[in-house]
Formats: structure tokens, C-alpha cells, sequence
């Protein structure tokens, strides 16, 4: 009798518990909505924006009036900022462990001083583990608009500028699909297009642009080519001042995107996983209500065995 | 229309979505420094843009005009991409709206204890309100509608 007691006890809890992994899944199925809705929306705008400054960056390398600090590579590099994207909350499968894994690959590969810049609570995990944390943002549940992420725009471009770091990277997670997200590390600073492909990612994928560095070459050959002769580009009213407004206002829109490419990952991780979480509920309910039958059939049994030796011993 | 007449692909893109993606003979920009009108095989030019209204002329003869608040433009051989902050078709508008919002942020302006960011923003606003009522009336100009 114990036994089946201690049985239903069990069953009872797994189904409360198959109860809030349910919520959990559809919560983040309707947060993941309004995230991918947002993601997609602003995701041309910052396609097209980083293949404008893409351009701009390589064109930068040859005339000298077009040298801005923003886009010139520093001949040594002494110190890395790194700004990491990570959710505020866990129960998101393996989400955080992904991108962090890809950080702490990146900065062994470099073996340069790295300074993180945390955006979400669960990058905090670094810090134990010997890691400089230089700063940390709260990070909203809901990002409304990109005043969010402008503060921290406008603090690595200053820091950028000031020498602290002589790189900025980016770590975030790219949505691809409902099922697949892919964590990336992208330079952003300085805007360099011969930078390794690895970090010449696209925030997000679209077919009508491309920023490998192929891609961008081409499209110079397409666009500014009429046989021999290469156009060179006009600005107005100069060089300087066209990019000294055009390059940082792309860097807020590119952390903008990251943000919401990461947001919308973070949502589609936890509605697997809460999925995955509820089916494994479902399958341990059904199995222990096969034990709890199990061991009170085998209860009966004994019952009906021992009432029967009685009544036997009585005759 | 003869079809071997030479076209621009032409792109305005706002963070909110793709307004207009087209083929068209002739695109008027307002820059920092001045209204541009580009035609085809212009030279490639990157530049500011003001507040204010960008005329089109399609392949089909049409006239499209567009309001836009802030951002740039880049201009390659037969080929504009333009990445505003907020743009708006003329066809979309909606005149009485726009009267309505550019009283409000007017009203605005006479207030008493805003600061400059603020008198800033209102400004702002009020141009936005203006170029957009421009373009409805530049659209309607065009099209000979009263």
C-alpha cells in the first residue's frame, strides 16, 4: 500500500510540474512572435545599413581623405572590448552555454586582454571564472525601440575613440529559424572589411544583401564600374562630416539588430525547451502511472492471496 | 514608353520596413546642402539628408513623392539606396492628421518650461509634420488632384 501511495505522490507532482512548462512554452511562443515580427521589420534597414559602411570601410583603405578613426584598423591591438547579449532568465536550453562557449573560444583564439561588456544577467557567469567584466547593462524584457541599446552604442564608440579598446566585438545570437539560432562573434569596431569572415557576419540573413567581402567587391565591379574607368564616391557637404554622422549612427543600428536578432533566439530557445520539458512530463506521467497500476494490481493480489490462505486455514 | 530608356533602382528603407523598392527615371533627394536631382549614370555621391520631400518619376510616366525625417543617402551608378529614419508615400497620408498632429506639436512649443532637448524634439516634430503635408500637396499638384 505504501508503495502505490508514494507512486501517485510522484505522479502528481510531474503533472504540476508538465502544468508550468506548458505556461512557460506558450508564454514564450507569444513573446517569440512579437520578437521575430521585430526582427525581420528592422532587418533590411540594418543589412543594407552595414553594407553601406561595409563599402565605405573599403574605400576608406585607399583615399586619404576618407581616413576616419571609426574605420582605420589600429596597427596594434592591446585590448579587446567585448559586448556579450545573453538573457536575463535560464530554462532556455542551451542558449546561454552557446554563445558564451563561442566568446571564450574567440578570446583563447586572439589571446589579446578582453574586457566584456555584459548585456543580460546570465553573462555574469564569466565573471568567477577569471574574466574581466568591464561593464554591465540591464537588459529590458521587451525592447520598444532603439534608445535601448543607443547608451551602449555610444559608449564603445567613445571608448573606441578614446584608445581603452582598440577593437570592439560583438557577441549575439542570430535567429535563423523557429529551430535554429547560431551564436556569432562580429567585429564592429573598427569597421574592417578584410577582418576575418567569421566576424564579417551578417546580422541575420536576407537574400538581397550580402556582406562578404566578395560580395561587396562585386557589387563596387556592378555599381561603380563603366569599363576601365572607377568612379570615385562624392560627399556632401564632406567626407569627414558625412561619415562622422553616418558610421556611428550604423553602429546603433547594428547593436540594435543584434539585440533583437538575440531577443527572438532567446524566445525560440525557451519555447523548445519548455517543449521538450513538457513532452518529457508527459512521458513520465504515462510511465509511472504503468508502475502505480502495476504495484496496485500486485496489492490486490496479495490481498486476495492472503484472504484466501485464511479462509483456507479456517476450513 | 520606350523601354531602352535608362533607369535607377531605387530604395528607401526605414528601420520600421521597406517603404518603396522600384525602377524609376529620375529621383529628387533633399540633402544637407540642397535639393539633388539624380538622374541616371550620376556620379556616386553619400550624403545627409534634411527633412523634407523626395519626388520620383517612374518608368510609367507617374509621379511618386515621399516625406522623410533624417538619414542618408547613397547613391551609386543607376542604383539609390536611401536609409531613412521615418518615411512616409504621400499616397498614405492622410492631410486632416497631419494638420491636426502639426497644431499639436505648435501648441507644444508655447509651453513654458521645456528645456532644449525638448524645444529640440518639437522642432523636430513640427518639420516632420510639414514636409509630410508638403508632400501630400506636391502629390496632388502633380497629379492634378484638387
Amino acid at each position: 500500500m505504501a508503495k502505490t501511495k508514494e507512486i501517485s505522490r510522484r505522479i502528481k507532482s510531474v503533472s504540476n510540474t508538465k502544468k508550468i512548462t506548458k505556461a512557460m512554452e506558450m508564454v514564450a511562443a507569444a513573446k517569440m512572435r512579437k520578437a521575430v515580427e521585430a526582427v525581420l521589420k528592422t532587418r533590411t534597414y540594418a543589412n543594407l545599413s552595414w553594407e553601406t559602411v561595409l563599402h565605405l570601410a573599403k574605400l576608406a583603405e585607399k583615399r586619404d581623405e576618407m581616413s576616419h578613426p571609426l574605420l582605420t584598423k589600429r596597427k596594434e591591438v592591446k585590448k579587446v572590448g567585448l559586448i556579450l547579449i545573453s538573457s536575463n532568465r535560464g530554462l532556455c536550453g542551451g542558449f546561454n552555454a552557446a554563445v558564451i562557449s563561442k566568446v571564450k573560444e574567440s578570446i583563447k583564439k586572439h589571446d589579446v586582454d578582453t574586457e566584456i561588456v555584459l548585456v543580460g544577467r546570465k553573462g555574469g557567469i564569466l565573471a568567477p571564472q577569471g574574466y574581466h567584466i568591464a561593464a554591465e547593462f540591464e537588459k529590458a524584457d521587451l525592447v520598444l525601440s532603439a534608445a535601448e541599446t543607443n547608451p551602449i552604442a555610444r559608449m564603445a564608440t567613445a571608448e573606441y575613440l578614446s584608445g581603452k579598446y582598440d577593437k570592439i566585438m560583438l557577441a549575439y545570437t542570430d535567429f535563423i529559424s523557429g529551430v535554429k539560432q547560431e551564436p556569432r562573434v562580429k567585429q564592429l569596431l573598427p569597421v574592417d572589411i578584410s577582418a576575418e569572415d567569421q566576424y564579417l557576419g551578417v546580422v541575420g540573413k536576407d537574400e538581397a544583401v550580402g556582406t562578404s567581402k566578395e560580395y561587396i567587391e562585386e557589387k563596387e565591379k556592378k555599381h561603380l564600374q563603366s569599363g576601365e574607368f572607377i568612379y570615385e564616391y562624392a560627399f556632401e557637404p564632406s567626407a569627414n562630416e558625412v561619415l562622422d554622422r553616418i558610421v556611428p549612427r550604423l553602429i546603433e543600428v547594428q547593436l540594435y539588430q543584434a539585440l533583437l536578432e538575440s531577443n527572438a533566439s532567446e524566445h525560440s530557445a525557451r519555447m523548445t525547451a519548455m517543449h521538450q520539458a513538457t513532452e518529457a512530463a508527459s512521458d513520465m506521467v504515462s510511465e509511472l502511472t504503468l508502475f502505480y497500476n502495476k504495484a496496485r494490481q500486485a496489492s490486490i493480489t496479495a490481498e486476495i492471496a492472503e484472504i484466501s490462505a485464511g479462509a483456507n486455514a479456517l476450513a | 514608353m520606350s523601354t531602352d530608356k535608362k533607369t535607377i533602382k531605387f530604395e528607401i528603407v526605414t528601420p520600421e520596413r521597406i517603404v518603396l523598392k522600384e525602377e524609376v527615371l529620375q529621383a529628387s533627394v533633399p540633402t544637407q546642402s540642397g535639393e539633388i536631382t539624380v538622374l541616371p549614370d550620376h556620379i556616386p555621391l553619400v550624403a545627409i539628408l534634411r527633412t523634407g520631400v523626395i519626388e520620383l518619376k517612374k518608368i510609367s510616366g507617374e509621379n511618386e513623392v515621399i516625406s522623410v525625417s533624417g538619414g542618408f543617402v547613397e547613391v551609386m551608378k543607376n542604383k539609390i539606396v536611401i536609409l531613412a529614419d521615418t518615411a512616409e508615400l504621400a499616397v498614405e497620408l492622410d492631410e486632416a492628421r497631419i494638420e491636426e498632429a502639426k497644431k499639436k506639436a505648435e501648441e507644444m512649443k508655447k509651453w513654458k518650461d521645456i528645456d532644449a532637448a525638448q524645444f529640440a524634439e518639437i522642432s523636430g516634430l513640427i518639420e516632420k509634420q510639414l514636409a509630410r503635408s508638403k508632400a501630400v500637396k506636391r502629390w496632388r499638384n502633380l497629379n492634378n488632384i484638387k
